[in-house]
């Protein structure tokens, strides 16, 4: 009996010598084993299809017949269509009216829900709405309201004799009420953004600030704005990214119409691959808008690392 | 983040040294009212209309001076709205999609963001940036190849397509590594004396302690695929796979002319949305203030 224990017992002790001399290893592994679906994952979802973008943005291809190689073709076809250059142009419009108020509505309401008032919490409540609710919710009601006959013309009506503003079928005035239904909808959520930022600011030095008499205007160009810096560039950041890929409103509320005004990049690229099928010419739209926003993350990074000097 | 508000320098500062008497900031607070009833009026007027004009008849929709107060309550509008598409079925879609896709990421993203936080292997460093730098891959760009690898794999109209491309978030993954980061290492050691699996250890250590991001991120992610518009929209092309969001995208295209049934329509859609909401609001503002880190 008392052999057997030992030969049954001598194993063991090998083995776990060798857990010993292989621990650190056999952690590693586990970590391995940890991360590498995600890795795998990421492979699959994000640098594949990357990469196969790249490729498909040098064919010509209708998903029915395979893929045909004409180099730069879809490139020079974009650069060379005037309809391309009228989106971009769009697009730029579009980023610039809708991400400049949004910092400047963002910034001051958070300033002012950084003060002490009765009923702040249900007014911060309420301006968060927005954002729970769909895109295509949103943009479905905007767009009744938007009617010639519609809500915002009746309420206007008394003020200006009943003449029917021609919200979405006028090229001018189009571009502009998609962009304030897209600020409707987030202007909620940079403004939570800003009132972490503002709360992160240590009160010492708005106390000094008024030690020193400092006015309300210096105080926040000197205080405030330098010190909310880094949620600054994350709300510019973000408010610009976000702009650039925009496609719900466009999409739902004018179909990029009337004549293209509202047509932006991220409803173009949809357009071109889904109704269209020129995928290969869809891909090269969206390489150039890839170019574009990585340009834009490095203007982000450099101005990090500015904050760090 | 309340308590914090509190002790901002103009509430609390005295009086001689700001220079603001209690009639100053009474006519403050009164600006301060009068500008956010004008934002609260402009946020609720369309959500108020969208709610009466579901309860109206299709000819009271757009009357001048509105009917703000339907006339009659058209309670069948709902009825009508409901059994023209199939609006069960889009919302257990949604719900279904939605739902796979939190758990999914909760597992995986804690999972990945544990095994970067506390184990050392070679290439650790590279494979983090490698799955962060994936944050700057605009959608828009591989919605192409991806709509032609889910056709490859015949995954158009099912719960495959919908679900899987977005089973794991890099801006999850990040997340719960800056998390885990600061849990501190003699919890795992001593777990591993007793004799803990490193699973166990992810499972009855890392999970319990990570709620609250965990929280965050659940309500991120579950948010963004309920809402998502343009990926459903391109994938599905049968009733029986559409969710929410195409669904009602499909009705406005079908119905476009009959107003009330697809105000009556989005009502419906909206309304779980705003409930879920008002129960869960500290988890969405916190998960706001978490992603305000990113940057």
């Amino acid at each position: 009996m008392r052999s057997w224990g030992e030969l049954q017992v001598r194993p063991k002790i090998y083995h776990s010598e060798t857990r010993t001399m292989n621990f650190y290893q056999r952690r590693s592994l586990w970590g391995i084993t940890f991360v590498l679906p995600a890795i795998i994952f990421f492979i699959i979802f994000a640098y594949y299809p990357m990469i196969s973008a790249f490729r498909l943005s040098l064919t010509e291809y209708n998903l029915l017949s395979p893929p045909k190689d004409i180099g730069l073709g879809n490139y020079d076809y974009i650069f060379h269509s005037d309809r391309f250059q009228k989106v971009l142009v769009n697009t730029f419009e579009f980023v610039g009216g809708y991400a400049i108020p949004m910092w400047i509505l963002a910034l001051a309401l958070a300033m002012i829900f950084t003060q002490e008032f009765k009923g702040r919490g249900l007014y911060r409540t309420l301006y968060f709405v927005p954002i729970v609710l769909s895109e295509t919710v949103i943009s479905i009601v905007w767009r009744l309201l938007y009617h010639p006959q519609g809500a915002i013309n009746a309420l206007i009506a008394p003020f200006n004799g009943g003449f029917r503003i021609p919200w979405l079928t006028n090229s001018d005035i189009a571009p502009i009420a998609v962009i304030v239904v897209a600020i409707w909808r987030v202007f909620g959520y940079y403004m939570i953004i800003f009132i972490t930022g503002l709360q992160n600011i240590p009160t010492e030095y708005y106390d000094a600030a008024k030690v020193d008499g400092g006015n309300r205007w210096q105080i926040f160009r000197l205080i405030t704005l330098p010190l909310l810096r880094p949620t600054t560039v994350f709300v510019v950041v973000i408010t610009l990214l976000n702009g650039f890929q925009s496609f719900v409103y466009q999409f739902l509320i004018t179909r990029g119409g009337p004549n293209d005004s509202t047509n932006v990049l991220g409803y173009l690229i949809y357009e071109e691959a889904f109704p269209n099928l020129n995928m290969g010419r869809a891909a090269a739209i969206s390489m150039v808008l890839f170019a574009m926003l990585i340009v834009l993350t490095f203007i982000q990074l450099y101005l990090l690392r500015q904050r760090y000097e | 983040m309340v308590s914090q508000i509190q002790e901002l320098p103009e509430h609390r500062s005295s009086r001689s040294v700001s220079g603001i008497s209690h009639r100053q900031q009474f006519t403050r607070n009164i600006f301060f009212h009068a500008v956010l009833i004008t934002g609260a009026v402009i946020i609720c007027l369309p959500l108020i209309w969208m709610v009466t004009s579901s309860l109206k008849a299709p000819n009271r929709l757009f009357t001048v001076p509105i009917d703000w107060i339907p006339w009659e309550f058209r309670w069948q509008n709902y009825v009508e709205a409901w059994n023209t598409a199939p609006f069960g079925r889009y919302f257990f879609n949604s719900l279904y999609v939605s739902g796979a896709a939190t758990l999914s990421n909760l597992f995986f993203c804690s999972l990945a963001g544990f095994g970067f936080a506390k184990y050392n292997f070679p290439g650790k460093n590279i494979a983090f940036l490698f799955i962060l730098a994936t944050m700057m891959i605009p959608f828009h760009v591989v919605i192409v190849p991806m709509f032609v690898l889910m056709r490859d794999l015949k995954w158009l109209n099912s719960y495959s397509a919908l679900i899987i491309p977005g089973a794991m978030s890099a801006f999850g993954i990040f997340l719960l590594r800056q998390f885990i980061m600061t849990l501190p290492d003699e919890l795992f050691d001593a777990a591993r004396i007793d004799g803990a699996s490193e699973f166990s250890i992810y499972m009855r250590i890392v999970l319990p302690l990570s709620k609250g991001p965990l929280a965050a991120l659940a309500v991120f992610i579950f948010l963004d695929n309920w809402n998502s518009l343009l990926w459903p929209l391109v994938v599905t092309n049968k009733d029986e796979w559409r969710t929410l969001a195409v669904g009602l995208t499909q009705f406005q295209t079908v119905h476009g002319t009959q107003y009330h049934l697809m105000m009556a329509a989005s009502t419906l859609v909206v309304i779980p949305m705003i409930l879920v909401f008002f129960l869960l609001q500290r988890y969405f503002i916190q998960g706001i203030a978490l992603s305000g880190l990113k940057g």
